[in-house]
């Protein structure tokens, strides 16, 4: 037998739709697509960590049962290189019938909306092609970012990030299965900092319990601050402290590391500049200016110009902009 | 270890059949040398003519060990200029071997380094010389179709000797390495020989610059060797950019013939902070021109639209070198791209780290970027702060622990 995964936020991921709570209203559609063995094509847009790949999950499970895994592919349109190589995936599974008394197989394409234009064209033959022996799920953050030929095929559901109190409840379900002991005050700190992501909730939760047997508000600030992205704040600081050898060596170091994407510290460079903790020495009109270059280097960016210059221009233009603000100062 | 002798000297062949390919060529040598043991050279001179390395020199040390005669070598330009080199030579080939002596062989190497257009002269002395001889005459050249080497062409017997096959150098250089104990993947041999392009000279040298003293040799080796050449490029193009007097100069580099733009755009981001530091003007200034050059690139790759080349090439030297607030010169060492060299240091880690996050996203339903960003922070406070806790999990993910540090380091 299959062992559970002992992340909890697979452990306590919902199997069945009767098992979704507080996404009533989107839960008892699909329930009625399940009864009728019929469903259209999906398109699932929310937040992070509001369940949407859970629900496709656990339509996919009530719909063919135990054996959902023969009948549905799972994709992430991040992962998958390119249009070509998701036609083609889709293309040997759509070939094969589908087991069982319902008709058709599911195809779950999980970030969708990181699908460029072009590739969402393609993507809408390949649905059309193969619509009489598949139906698609797509998911995504942001309905606007899919074209509109796939959202009017579609059958559109929007996902609410869940409400406090069912979040709390949530969290509290899982602290007593796993007998961890969770103060109100954690679980207040957890929901503020989680902004609605359960996913996330329930990481905070759980690295949290690992740290200590009896998890409070200190611990979850804790865990908080050892997962903030504190080499970005130190690498503006060096920058705009006119160290530029040195932001732009541990900048590198820091992505080759990791393994980040540029687009991706753009976005924390972004955050911790908006950020409070931020304590930058500088005006808001010199922020302003920063912000804006973020801007220009991430257009850049998706352009497809080459990471490393681009960031290094960036911090090059951020010492000397600090440098000026401070010689006004 | 012995004084350092270069191994095309040290391995030169013994025997005319131990030269590497060319046996049309040989064939020919062979023939014309036996009419002169015959006694009755069908012409006095032989001009073996062809590119570089392809063992014309050789083969008349060759001939001159099997026939036992004693060879009398010079280089053709040599002969023009110098009196007493003159003199010397034409005595060697007028005087008839004694009986009982040995025979000569007479060698002119590189006949077309005197130039026709220039010293007429130059070509008398050597044609005075092919008829005045009674001993075999061996003239190399690459090029003798020169108008002028006409009438020295009807003087000899023309043998062409062409550029040698891949397989042909890596049997040499295979036979080199085992008589010098030297262990060898045949990758390296066959990168040398690609190298080369017919040229065993050159392959014998690569061969000998990243073996010598080594008992093995790794693929590694030959890294640095093709490095070292672009670097010694790269080197020069970069500090004439970084230092170019006007911005108007730093243009000069794109007279180099086969500029590699692509990779002068990696040195530059490279070396621009080590040239202008401390101006943070000046860094600013050269990043902002060649990030707008990197964007010119994209949009030309993209589009496909090659005229946009030229504002590349504009903006990663004149824009470049138009930094304001520039610092006095001074003498900096310039490095290799990191960029480059980390990338191909961590490879196979970044591989191996990818396979992993492809199991845990494929676990957790989600792509591998959010693995990393949204997953990965938390599993490391798990990891230091409760390995019970850690093990479970990648137990249950089906991940070893050796695993799993791979995507941390």
């Amino acid at each position: 037998m299959l062992m559970g995964i002992e992340l909890w936020t697979e452990k306590y991921r919902p199997r069945t739709l009767d098992e979704i709570v507080n996404q009533e209203e989107i839960v008892s559609r699909l329930k009625e697509f399940v009864k009728e063995k019929n469903v259209p094509h999906l398109l699932f847009v929310g937040p992070p960590g509001t369940g949407k790949t859970t629900a496709a999950l656990c339509l996919a499970h009530d719909l063919y049962g135990e054996h959902w895994r023969d009948n549905t592919l799972e994709l992430n349109a991040s992962d998958e290189r390119g249009i070509d190589v998701i036609r083609t995936r889709i293309k040997d599974y759509a070939r094969t019938i589908p087991l069982g008394e319902v008709p058709f197989k599911l195809i779950i394409l999980d970030e969708a909306d990181n699908m460029t234009s072009d590739a969402q064209q393609a993507l809408r033959r390949t649905m059309e092609l193969f619509s009489r022996s598949t139906r698609f799920i797509l998911i995504a953050n942001y309905a606007s970012k899919i074209i509109e030929p796939i959202q009017s095929r579609c059958a559109v559901f929007r996902f609410q990030p869940l409400p406090k109190e069912a979040a709390k409840d949530r969290l509290r379900y899982i602290a007593q299965n796993e007998g961890v002991k969770v103060t109100e005050e954690a679980l207040e700190a957890i929901w503020v900092e989680s902004e609605g992501d359960l996913r996330k909730a329930i990481n905070i939760l759980q690295a949290a319990a690992a740290l200590r047997k009896e998890v409070t508000e200190e611990v979850v600030y804790e865990v908080l601050g050892k997962i903030s992205p504190k080499e970005v704040r130190e690498i503006i600081k060096l920058a705009i402290a006119g160290k530029f050898l040195e932001a732009r060596d541990r900048l590198r170091s820091y992505m080759y590391s990791y393994g980040l994407s540029v687009v991706d510290v753009l976005k924390m460079m972004h955050k911790e500049l908006l950020s409070a903790k931020l304590d930058l020495n500088i005006d808001e009109y010199t922020r302003a200016e920063l912000l804006d270059l973020i801007g220009e280097i991430n257009f850049r960016l998706v352009e497809g110009s080459d990471d490393e210059i681009q960031l290094n221009a960036l911090l090059a233009k951020f010492a000397l902009i600090g440098s000026k603000s401070r010689r006004t100062a | 270890m012995s004084a350092r002798i270069p191994w095309v000297e040290k391995y030169r062949p013994k025997r005319i059949a131990d030269v590497a390919g060319n046996d049309k060529a040989k064939k020919a040598f062979i023939a014309w040398l036996n009419s002169w043991v015959r006694g009755r050279p069908s012409k006095k001179a032989a001009l073996l003519y062809g590119p570089p390395g392809t063992g014309k020199t050789s083969i008349a040390h060759a001939a001159a060990i099997e026939y036992n005669l004693d060879l009398v070598e010079a280089n053709a330009s040599d002969v023009r200029t110098s009196q007493a080199l003159r003199t010397k030579i034409f005595r060697a080939a007028s005087e008839q071997s004694l009986f009982g002596k040995r025979g000569r062989l007479i060698l002119l190497d590189e006949i077309d380094g005197i130039s026709p257009r220039e010293d007429r002269g130059g070509l008398e002395v050597v044609k005075g010389l092919i008829n005045i001889s009674r001993h075999p005459v061996v003239l190399t050249a690459n090029n003798p179709w020169d108008p002028r080497l006409r009438s020295l062409r009807e003087l000899c017997e023309m043998i062409e000797f062409r550029k040698l096959g891949k397989r042909d150098i890596i049997r040499v250089l295979k036979s080199i390495c085992e008589k010098e104990g030297i262990e060898c993947p045949y990758e390296v041999l066959d990168y040398i020989a690609r190298r080369a392009k017919g040229d065993l000279r050159a392959a014998i040298n690569d061969l000998q610059s990243i073996a010598e003293g080594k008992t093995r040799i790794t693929l590694h080796d030959l890294e640095i060797l093709g490095y070292r050449a672009e670097q010694a490029d790269m080197f020069t193009i970069v500090r004439y950019i970084l230092t170019a007097r006007t911005p108007l100069q730093a243009r000069g580099v794109l007279s180099y013939p086969s500029l590699d733009y692509e990779m002068l755009i990696q040195w530059l981001n490279e070396n621009i902070p080590y040239q202008y530091s401390p101006s943070l003007v000046a860094i600013a200034d050269a990043y902002d021109a060649l990030s707008r050059a990197d964007v010119f690139l994209g949009r030309m790759k993209r589009r496909q639209q090659w005229s946009l080349l030229t504002y590349v090439l504009d903006l990663i030297t004149v824009g470049v070198a138009s930094a304001r607030e520039k610092p006095p010169f001074k003498f900096v060492k310039y490095s290799f791209p990191q960029k480059l060299r980390i990338l191909a240091a961590t490879k196979y880690k970044r591989e191996a780290a990818q396979r992993v996050l492809k199991q845990i996203a494929k676990n957790t339903h989600m792509s591998t970027r959010k693995v990393r960003l949204e997953l990965l922070p938390f599993l490391k406070i798990i990891d230091e702060s409760n390995p019970e806790m850690m093990r479970k999990i990648l137990k249950s993910l089906d991940i070893s622990k050796k695993s799993f540090e791979a995507i941390l380091s």
